[in-house]
């Protein structure tokens, strides 16, 4: 892949500056990313993309169920779950999957949230083959036993600990997830609870794979070192006899309803060093127009060390230790986040006020030129290192085809994110960012307990 | 294998290859998985250096796949010269550089890099401290000419330096609520003593107050010299156009004469005698597990001895997270690492685990440890550690930011910069008997202290039967700052020794 960004550096910025007021995106195109797409006829979406810039290939299985599917009372179950999609399946042992890439220098893993389960291989490319039939098993049918089960529920239990309990601010993330939402399903945070955890059962197993795990509900990402068409000789061979189950995927329904007037709360934990407030706004889908305008508003406000939140919070007032916005973009319903972390001595009250008078200065006042150029680079140079490796690409694939439902979304989102405007970074902002839409959140520690004093 | 990245000789890889196509097959019961095709070979780029005429070292990798540059200064000294009492002087030095030069406010620093789409870090580890920037290609210029004013032009303002210490000092006391990172940092203490690398990294909060604005003043002109520094661009940029940039923004980059010197790590003194430390902290969710014992220098001739016998241990399917996660679920991850300086290292294993299982996943890390310099080795099992380990090092160099971080530790310790082409045949020559030998010989399980930092009610009895002389300390007690981690003050009266 060639880009044709001049290399005559000096030159070409001295371009960019005669004519930066008219168009500085000019500067900043991405490389486009050709990809290849076909549909199998058991459902089973699959896109490839060529690189032979090093003899890897990723493989990524993305299948549409993530946490937001979990049984009733068995939150976290489809993370738990994707822990077990590494134990015993049809023909192969527990932890094969490991046999077949870490031990031949490669590296296998996967992720859940929201809405997604995402499983990867990153192996050297003559064992992409391989890796074809593996998936193919596991998707095939699990052969998980009692033993296997609860060992493995016990580690996801020291994961929910690890990340959740023990770190001084994994339980405001949980909180502010759980308090963002009062319907949908969201409101479980993916990762669920110790003891919704411990109800699950080992026929929940396999239910949920006959229900979830199925060809017309998976998607295949491979992007590498590889011959196209012997990759779809090999995905004939595998992946298109794995039957398409007759019954109906289940699909939320459930629908979060708008926020009508402001909610406060106040929750206390242990290990809290620092104060720290967060504030949520409902948004609209990862699919919305308006997705794009949230993003950068998201990278104005809180991408480096020059952001507004920063700048403001952390520098100029320094009444916090740190200060953070996210747009968490999900497939039902969103919602967009900010925090702050107290300096010592510095008052919750103080954060929310500060944080909310951001707000306000992106209402009233439309961002510069200049900002909106800087967001931009941002992102464009975040997702040039984001898509360095295959599995990088691989995963900007599976988001655009599975989440957006158009592959070709990877190449599209990022010319309309550069086309954002001023007037639609403001005009989101006002939409979405009012008092009604809003649940504050103060994270204190446990009455008694001072913050730390130093 | 993604290792082929950063190798010549393919020839290596195929026998690895073909090795493992047996082993690997074996275990599948029925329907078997189809064998791998031919390998695929690839060559990596030949790093370029030229030293200016001041005499700085400036190092060159140029790959073009993705329009990315990442630039480092590489400062040969870092936190290893804090001097006694003023741990954190040499990150906070660091830290400063981007905060402010005689021509660039904080805030200006901050906005031009961020507007060219780029990232900046500094900070100092050990033996060296760095600024980076990583930005498109097409705007390397410029990021590097304010990188080079934030190395050569900081004024360290004294509101500046005030700003930057007390949001140290809140983020050290975030970190030191979080039992992994106190259980690390009591560690460095128990093994290093007083010694350069006995001290956090960041110093504490007590050091932190110490630092005057003329220490800072002078460590700076003390280590911040052209001759004491590498300069490193890798990534879509021509060598020709690299060394042009480097000589504009650094070429007369010429100090006043050197002002004092800076302390020579002295070698570190490990302890007597195995030390079985627990910090306790009632309100902790999980316990965190860490021993830690003395490893080697980086040029120390048992490097990839060391490295391989660590493969063997760490990773997912690593015998620490076979026994501690696979086998028993008593933690999310288990892991452990040699830490290789020019002076001295470390070898840590550590785990996290519920508060009960604290002691049983101490027991386990010793048990591995152990095992491997008593029990012999098969090859068999060696060779995917040794396949792990090679594809792990490969994929860091798949990304710009890699090669260049890799490259740099070889500039800084003084290791040839085609050292990464050597890795895999210098790995794959390391045989089981070697590794036994040198577990034996540098891996003493009774040499290992041992650090848990958590809700000590809930593990201490069952480690009292496993350990003597286990020293309990409150963390309300804790003192980073001296060997025998204990605050100076007298003890409350109803406080009960342990």
């Amino acid at each position: 892949m060639r880009i044709f960004l001049s290399k005559f550096v000096v030159t070409f910025l001295a371009l960019v500056i005669l004519i930066a007021a008219a168009s500085v995106q000019a500067q900043v195109r991405m490389p486009r990313l050709e990809f290849h797409e076909r549909t199998l006829a058991n459902g089973l979406a699959v896109v490839s993309a060529e690189d032979r810039t090093s003899p890897t290939v990723a493989i990524q299985v993305w299948y549409h169920v993530g946490s937001k599917d979990d049984p009733t009372g068995r939150s976290g179950f489809a993370h738990l779950f994707e822990h077990m999609m590494f134990k015993s399946t049809r023909n192969m042992k527990s932890e094969m999957m490991d046999r077949l890439t870490e031990d031949i220098g490669g590296v296998d893993n996967a992720f859940t949230n929201e809405d997604t389960t995402v499983y990867y291989e990153v192996v050297p490319s003559n064992y992409l083959e391989t890796l074809l039939w593996a998936e193919a098993d596991r998707l095939a049918g699990l052969n998980v036993d009692e033993p296997n089960f609860k060992s493995e529920r016990d580690v996801v239990k020291e994961e929910f600990r690890q990340s959740v309990l023990t770190p001084p601010y994994g339980r405001f993330e949980h909180l502010l997830q759980q308090k963002a939402f009062v319907a949908h399903p969201y409101r479980r945070p993916t990762i669920g609870s110790i003891e919704d955890l411990d109800t699950a059962s080992l026929p929940d197993v396999q239910s949920f794979h006959s229900t979830f795990y199925r060809p017309d509900n998976a998607t295949l990402v491979v992007v590498g070192d590889f011959d196209q068409q012997q990759l779809d000789n090999w995905i004939d061979k595998y992946l298109a006899p794995v039957p398409k189950p007759p019954t109906p995927l289940p699909r939320v329904s459930v629908r979060e309803p708008e926020r009508k007037t402001e909610a406060r709360f106040t929750e206390h934990a242990p290990n809290v060093p620092l104060p720290a407030a967060g504030i949520t706004y409902l948004i609209p889908p990862v699919t919305s127009e308006d997705a794009a305008a949230l993003r950068v508003a998201q990278v104005i406000l809180a991408a480096g060390e020059s952001s507004r939140l920063y700048h403001a919070l952390v520098y100029e007032q320094q009444i916090a230790q740190s200060a953070g916005a996210s747009a968490n973009l999900l497939e039902d319903v969103s919602y967009f986040v900010l925090t702050g972390v107290a300096a010592s001595g510095k008052k919750v009250e103080a954060i929310e006020a500060s944080l909310l008078a951001e707000v306000k200065k992106m209402q009233d006042t439309s961002v510069s030129a200049a900002e909106l150029d800087k967001a931009i680079n941002q992102i464009v140079t975040n997702q040039l290192v984001e898509r360095e490796t295959n599995n990088g690409k691989a995963l900007a694939l599976g988001g655009a085809k599975v989440l957006l439902g158009d592959s070709e979304r990877v190449n599209t989102d990022l010319a309309r994110l550069q086309n954002v405007s001023a007037a639609e970074v403001q005009r989101v902002m006002k939409k979405y960012f009012n008092r009604e839409n809003r649940v504050i959140l103060y994270y204190l520690p446990e009455p008694g307990k001072a913050p730390t004093k130093k | 294998m993604s290792s082929i990245l950063s190798l010549k000789a393919t020839g290596m890889l195929l026998a690895l290859q073909l090795l493992l196509t047996g082993a690997v097959f074996a275990q599948a019961p029925q329907a078997t998985p189809p064998p791998p095709g031919p390998p695929r070979s690839l060559h990596i780029p030949a790093a370029v250096e030229h030293t200016l005429s001041n005499g700085l070292r400036v190092i060159v990798i140029e790959r073009t796949n993705t329009p990315l540059v990442a630039a480092e200064v590489i400062i040969k000294n870092g936190a290893e010269v804090d001097p006694p009492g003023l741990p954190g002087l040499a990150h906070l030095t660091a830290s400063l550089l981007t905060l402010g030069t005689k021509t660039r406010s904080a805030t200006k620093i901050a906005e031009e890099i961020e507007a060219l789409g780029g990232s900046q870090s500094a900070g100092a580890m050990w033996d060296a401290s760095t600024v980076s920037i990583g930005v498109m290609s097409s705007k390397v210029a410029p990021a590097l000419e304010v990188m080079a004013d934030a190395v050569r032009n900081p004024t360290f303002r004294q509101g500046e330096i005030e700003r930057l210490r007390q949001q140290y000092i809140d983020y050290l006391n975030v970190e030191l609520e979080e039992p992994s990172s106190l259980a690390s940092f009591a560690a460095s203490r128990v093994l290093f003593g007083n010694s350069p690398y006995g001290h956090g990294l960041g110093g504490t909060p007590d050091s932190l107050k110490r630092i005057s604005r003329a220490d800072i003043v002078k460590l700076h002109a003390a280590l911040y010299r052209p001759a004491n520094s590498i300069l490193i661009l890798g990534g879509d940029i021509r060598p020709a156009l690299a060394f042009e940039l480097a000589e504009k923004y650094f070429g007369d980059w010429r100090p006043a004469l050197r002002v004092s010197n800076v302390n020579a790590a002295s070698p570190p003194q490990p302890p007597a005698r195995r030390r079985v430390i627990v910090i306790n902290k009632p309100d902790a969710a999980q316990a965190a597990v860490l021993l830690i014992q003395g490893g080697i220098k980086r040029l120390d001739p048992d490097y990839f001895r060391a490295i391989v016998a660590n493969s063997l241990l760490d990773g997912y399917s690593g015998r620490l997270n076979q026994e501690i996660r696979i086998k028993r679920g008593l933690s999310y991850g288990a892991g452990s690492s040699f830490e290789a300086l020019r002076d001295g290292g470390s070898f840590m294993a550590s785990a996290q685990t519920r508060n009960d299982a604290g002691a049983q996943v101490a027991g386990l890390l010793l048990q591995e440890i152990n095992r491997l310099g008593r029990v012999s080795l098969a090859n068999a099992d060696l060779v995917p550690r040794k396949a792990a380990l090679i594809g792990g090092f490969s994929r860091e160099l798949e990304q710009i930011n890699g090669l260049v971080g890799d490259l740099g530790d070889h500039a800084l310790q003084g290791l040839p910069l085609d050292e990464s082409n050597r890795f895999v045949s210098k790995v794959q020559e390391v045989t089981t008997a070697e590794i036994q030998e040198f577990a034996a010989r540098r891996l003493k399980a009774n040499e290992a202290s041992i650090v848990i930092v958590g809700n000590a009610k809930e593990f201490l009895p069952e480690l009292r039967r496993q350990f003597k002389g286990v020293e309990v300390i409150p963390v309300a007690d804790l003192d980073l700052n001296r060997v025998d981690l204990r605050k100076r003050r007298p003890r409350a009266g109803k406080g009960r020794r342990d």
